[in-house]
C-alpha cells in the first residue's frame, strides 16, 4: 500500500553532461561513456535506497532524453537537434514560433528522426535492467517512450517519406519494436514498465491539435 | 502492443510537459478529454500529475478509472520548494475516496531531467523531494494498516 516510486529521470551531473557531449561528438567511445554513466546510476540508486523508495529507477543517465535515446538502438533513426530539423519541417515559421513560445531551446533538445526502415538493433532497456540488478535488490521500474510519442516525433516528412508511405505504416514498426522490448523485459523478470506518453495532452489541450510539437 | 503480456506491471505516464521551469509555458487542463482513450487502454496503472494545479482534480480520473492503479503525482519536479509530508498525505487521502491503499502509488509528477541538457532540478532538492514521499507514505501506512 502507498508504494513509493518516481517517474524516471534524475538530474545529470556536470561530469555526466560533459561525457555525454564528448560521446555525441565522437570524442570518447560508448564504453567510456557507459563507465561514467555506471557511476552516476550507482549513486542515484544508492540515494533512492537511502531515501527508502519501494521501487527505484536508474535515473536515465544513459539517455540524451527519455525518447531520443532510441537513436543508437533502433536501425533507421537519426538524432537531430531541433535546429537541424527546422529547415525540413513543413511549416517552418509556426514551428519556430512554437519553440520560442514554449521556451524550448532548439539546440539543446534533439529529435529521433526516422530516416529508414525501423528495426530493433539492440535492446532499449534490457541492459539498464541488468546493470541495476547487479547493484541492487530493490524492485525496478523501467521507463520506455510510448508508441504515440514515438510515432509523432519520429515522423519528419522530408526524411521519413523515403522509408514509409505514411505515419500508420511507420507506427506498425514502432509497435513491433516496443513489443519485442516488452517481451524481453518480461522474460528478464522486470517488475514494472512505464510507457511515457506526454504528447497525449498536447492533442487535447493545445489550441491546434495538428500543430507539430517539438516532441 | 501489450496484449498477452501479463507477467509484469504495465503503466502509462501522461503529463503536460517538463521541459521548462516556467509553469506558464507548460500545458494546462484536466484528464477529462482523454478519459475515453484511457478507459480503452489495457494498462494496470496510470501514472499521473497531480502536484501541479494545471492537472485538475483527482475526481475526474477517480470516478472513471478506479478499477486500475493510480500512480499519484505528489511532487512537482520543477520547483525548489520541497512538498511537505502533510500536503502529500492530504492528496493521498483525497485519492482514497476512489482507490484502496493498495491501488495508490506515490510518485513524482514527472522526471527531474527528462532532457539531459534541460534538467529541471538539482540532485539535492530531488533527494529531499523523494524523501518527503517516503515520509508521507510511512504516515499513511501507519494510519491505514
Amino acid at each position: 500500500m502507498f508504494t513509493t516510486t518516481q517517474v524516471g529521470s534524475w538530474p545529470r551531473s556536470k561530469a555526466l553532461l560533459s561525457a555525454l557531449r564528448s560521446y555525441q561528438k565522437g570524442k570518447i567511445t560508448r564504453q567510456e561513456f557507459n563507465r561514467v554513466a555506471d557511476g552516476e546510476v550507482l549513486r542515484t540508486v544508492r540515494l533512492q535506497e537511502e531515501a527508502g523508495l519501494d521501487i527505484i529507477v536508474d535515473g536515465e543517465h544513459r539517455r540524451d532524453s527519455f525518447y531520443s535515446f532510441i537513436t543508437e538502438k533502433i536501425e533507421g533513426v537519426k538524432l537531430m537537434s531541433l535546429a537541424e530539423m527546422l529547415d525540413h519541417v513543413e511549416d517552418k515559421s509556426s514551428f519556430e514560433e512554437m519553440l520560442n513560445t514554449l521556451d524550448v531551446p532548439a539546440s539543446a533538445i534533439k529529435n529521433p528522426t526516422c530516416v529508414g526502415r525501423l528495426s530493433r538493433r539492440e535492446p532499449l532497456a534490457v541492459d539498464d535492467l541488468r546493470f541495476v540488478r547487479s547493484i541492487s535488490d530493490k524492485p525496478l521500474k523501467i521507463t520506455l517512450p510510448g508508441p504515440y510519442l514515438l510515432t509523432r516525433s519520429m515522423w519528419v516528412g522530408a526524411f521519413t517519406r523515403k522509408a514509409y508511405r505514411n505515419h500508420k505504416k511507420m507506427a506498425d514498426d514502432v509497435v513491433k519494436f516496443l513489443r519485442e522490448e516488452l517481451l524481453e523485459l518480461e522474460a528478464e523478470g522486470c517488475e514494472f514498465v512505464q510507457f511515457d506518453e506526454p504528447v497525449l495532452t498536447e492533442i487535447t489541450m493545445s489550441g491546434d491539435s495538428r500543430r507539430r510539437t517539438f516532441m | 502492443m501489450i496484449q498477452g503480456v501479463d507477467g509484469l506491471r504495465i503503466g502509462i505516464h501522461i503529463c503536460r510537459g517538463n521541459w521548462s521551469k516556467k509553469e506558464e509555458v507548460l500545458l494546462a487542463g484536466d484528464y477529462g478529454p482523454l478519459l475515453p482513450a484511457l478507459k480503452r487502454m489495457n494498462v494496470r496503472q496510470f501514472v499521473l500529475e497531480y502536484a501541479t494545479p494545471r492537472a485538475g482534480d483527482i475526481d475526474i480520473v477517480g470516478e472513471s478509472l478506479s478499477d486500475r492503479e493510480l500512480g499519484l503525482g505528489v511532487i512537482n519536479p520543477r520547483t525548489d520548494v520541497v512538498e511537505s509530508r502533510e500536503e502529500i498525505v492530504q492528496k493521498a487521502e483525497k485519492a482514497l475516496e476512489y482507490y484502496t491503499p493498495e491501488q495508490i502509488f506515490l510518485n513524482t509528477d514527472c522526471g527531474f531531467g527528462c532532457f539531459a541538457n534541460r534538467c529541471v532540478n538539482v540532485e539535492k532538492t530531488a533527494y529531499q523531494k523523494i524523501r518527503s514521499i517516503v515520509k508521507a507514505s510511512e504516515i499513511l501506512k501507519a494510519k491505514y494498516t
